[in-house]
């Protein structure tokens, strides 16, 4: 895959981290992942499509969800629950539009459809494309100092 | 100053609120759409509106245009919230006198930014 394809969504997430989240997301290496599954324990997935067609995964452990919400919404919460995984959905919709709008700097224009959020560890989802699916890691620093990870898994043809 | 923040996703409205607090924004009411900010707006004294784009029932677009067309909604400064900077949607709030709007992602700067913008465009 060319890179003017991976660098909107590297982008894309750095952006929404540091906006929305103050934070300084730093990229590990990508993986080609040959597994259609989820790589954390709550996932928020869209399709997309117009010229290029294409879904996005953004995926946490339950440590590094909970952390978004709290910094997200200003309330803590103990354990997964609907509002986590909305929060997760509306994070998924931000990264994702942000990744249109990079890409319409290129000159492709994309369409989103309404996020869903899985939770759960290796659930198989339809990326729209042949393998490898392409997951970037994004490390970011909680509260007690331990990383967490963010990956954005994305199929694009 | 009474913020209203209209969206039809609940976390988001809390995300929106949780982006005024830390502008020191702290009255704020909610509604979930066009039709149920109408209801709000007709009860209560609201000195800022910030809406979503896409709810049901009444989009955000709808609802900017019944404010636009009434006497004293329409002195109200409006916010747009949008996920894509698509310049359609833009143009159209913008000829529906939108006083200002905001491309989501935003940090709380950008939102201050937006409100003193949209309030000084209305005047207020």
């Amino acid at each position: 895959m060319e890179v003017k394809y991976i660098n909107p969504f590297i982008n894309a997430a750095q952006t929404v981290f540091k906006t929305m989240l103050n934070i300084d997301a730093k990229m590990g290496k990508p993986i080609l992942k040959n597994e259609k599954t989820t790589s954390g324990d709550i996932s928020g997935i869209m399709g997309l499509a117009g010229d290029r067609k294409g879904t996005i995964c953004i995926s946490f452990h339950d440590k590094g969800a909970l952390f978004v919400f709290k910094t997200l919404v200003g309330e803590e919460c103990e354990s997964i629950n609907p509002e986590v995984v909305d929060s997760i959905g509306e994070l998924t919709n931000i990264i994702s539009g942000q990744a249109r709008k990079e890409f319409e700097q290129t000159g492709l224009n994309l369409k989103a459809a309404i996020p869903m959020v899985v939770v759960g560890k290796n659930v198989e989802v339809n990326f729209i494309t042949k393998i490898p699916i392409i997951s970037l890691p994004f490390y970011f620093s909680i509260n007690n100092g331990t990383q967490e990870i963010m990956y954005l898994d994305f199929s694009f043809e | 100053m009474k913020v209203l923040v209209v969206d039809d996703f609940a976390t988001m409205r809390k995300i929106v609120k949780n982006v005024l607090k830390q502008i020191n924004i702290e009255n704020v009411v909610e509604a979930e759409n066009g039709k149920h900010a109408l209801n709000v707006l007709n009860s209560e004294e609201i000195d800022l509106i910030i809406s979503d784009w896409m709810m049901p029932e009444m989009t955000g677009i709808e609802f900017l245009k019944v404010c636009k067309e009434d006497d004293e909604k329409k002195k109200i400064p409006f916010i747009m919230v949008t996920a894509e900077g698509q310049k359609g949607s833009v143009m159209e709030a913008i000829k529906s006198g939108v006083d200002n709007y905001i491309v989501k992602p935003f940090t709380p700067d950008k939102l201050k930014d937006a409100i003193d913008r949209a309030r000084t465009r209305a005047g207020k």
